[in-house]
């Protein structure tokens, strides 16, 4: 009994949790508490594909974003110098664009639970009995939708070069050491014989 | 905990042959749930043992801070700075491309799981996919981005 009542019990917990700690991460006052408290968002979103079934992409959730984007925001929130009592001012100025972000999110959450309700068959399904979350998504991702697969690569090489391009700085003045130039350094580049005259310098 | 996987799986079985179709999935998701029962349990240990250490050091720890304990202490001289000073802009480029590959990583997992249903073609599709990042990565290489100078 208590076992048939355990996903809905894993689930209510987890909910609670990320809606808990998204409320928290514009709650907080230390945007590296918000980051914190994003990654705790994050982990339990993933508890929720497990619940689901999708055991794959909650470990890629997990990986992906806890691993990597989490640091990212860590650098971006230490890399900006802002006056956070300053930014919570202009709180009301983001208001209406915020609500009707909101909004649409609202709408689409009700649109895909009258969906379920009006089609109660129509769940998610993850993989076909027999093969495991990870190989069913294999086996269409690099066949049926490999165009969009390749799309993903360029885009993943535009986000690469976009950010070299936009982030890269040479500075001059920087000491570094150039391994090939110093071994291709040879006697006669590097030594000069030069005959001095008794009683003079080498004056240039 | 074994025990209680096969029982679940076999009552499974049962309701399914015996033809009561709502109670199937509840319980194959329940047997499902249950491999996660060792993965709960461990967050569950780290939560207590990571709690204890910070009640007991609040227990017993003796605690009587003033105003120039807990100030910052800088060899001596008051501080000049704020501790969260500005990062340099290239940890970002470092993360960026973290992120990609890490990413490009992510996508040959299921690759490999599956390379012997999606034949040829599956695993020409991933080498371009590989090209386009190597060319990047060379772009990144190139251009010195992954020079810490």
């Amino acid at each position: 009994m208590f076992v048939e009542m355990l996903p809905a019990i894993a689930f209510y917990i987890l909910a609670a949790t990320a809606v808990g700690m998204a409320f928290m991460v514009i709650a907080s006052r230390n945007p590296v508490h918000s980051v914190v408290f994003l990654i705790g968002t994050f982990l339990a979103s993933a508890g929720l594909f497990v619940l689901m079934g999708a055991e794959f992409l909650a470990l890629l959730l997990i990986m992906v974003y806890v691993g990597a984007v989490a640091v990212l925001f860590m650098f971006v929130v230490m890399m900006l110098d802002v006056d956070f009592v300053e930014m919570k001012q202009g709180f009301l100025q983001y208001l209406p664009i915020g609500g009707v972000v909101a909004c649409i999110l609202l709408a689409e959450m009700i649109l895909v639970g009258a969906a379920s309700l009006v089609n109660p068959g129509a769940g998610v399904k993850f993989a076909e009995d027999g093969t495991s979350n990870i190989e069913a998504i294999g086996n269409v991702l690099y066949t049926e939708y490999a165009f969009f697969f390749e799309a993903v690569g360029l885009i993943l090489l535009l986000a690469m070069v976009g950010a070299i391009v936009l982030t890269l700085r040479k500075r001059d003045g920087v000491k570094t050491q150039n391994i090939s130039e110093q071994i291709a350094r040879t006697r006669e580049g590097g030594v000069e014989l030069v005959d001095i005259k008794p009683g003079e310098g080498i004056g240039s | 905990m074994t025990d209680g996987l096969q029982f679940i799986a076999f009552s499974t079985v049962n309701s399914v042959s015996s033809g009561t179709q709502l109670s199937a999935p509840l319980s194959t998701q329940s047997a499902f749930l249950l491999e996660y029962l060792p993965v709960v349990m461990l967050f569950a240990i780290g939560l207590v043992i990571s709690l204890a250490f910070l009640v007991m050091a609040k227990i017993f720890a003796p605690s009587s801070p003033d105003a120039e304990k807990i100030s910052t202490y800088e060899c001596g001289f008051n501080s000049f700075d704020d501790s969260r000073m500005k990062f340099d802009v290239r940890f970002y480029l470092v993360a960026i491309l973290f992120i990609i590959f890490d990413i490009e990583v992510a996508f040959l997992f299921p690759w490999a799981v599956s390379i012997d249903k999606i034949g040829v073609y599956g695993w020409a599709v991933v080498m371009i996919f590989l090209f386009e990042l190597a060319v990047g990565l060379a772009y990144a290489w190139k251009k010195g981005a992954l020079d810490w100078e």
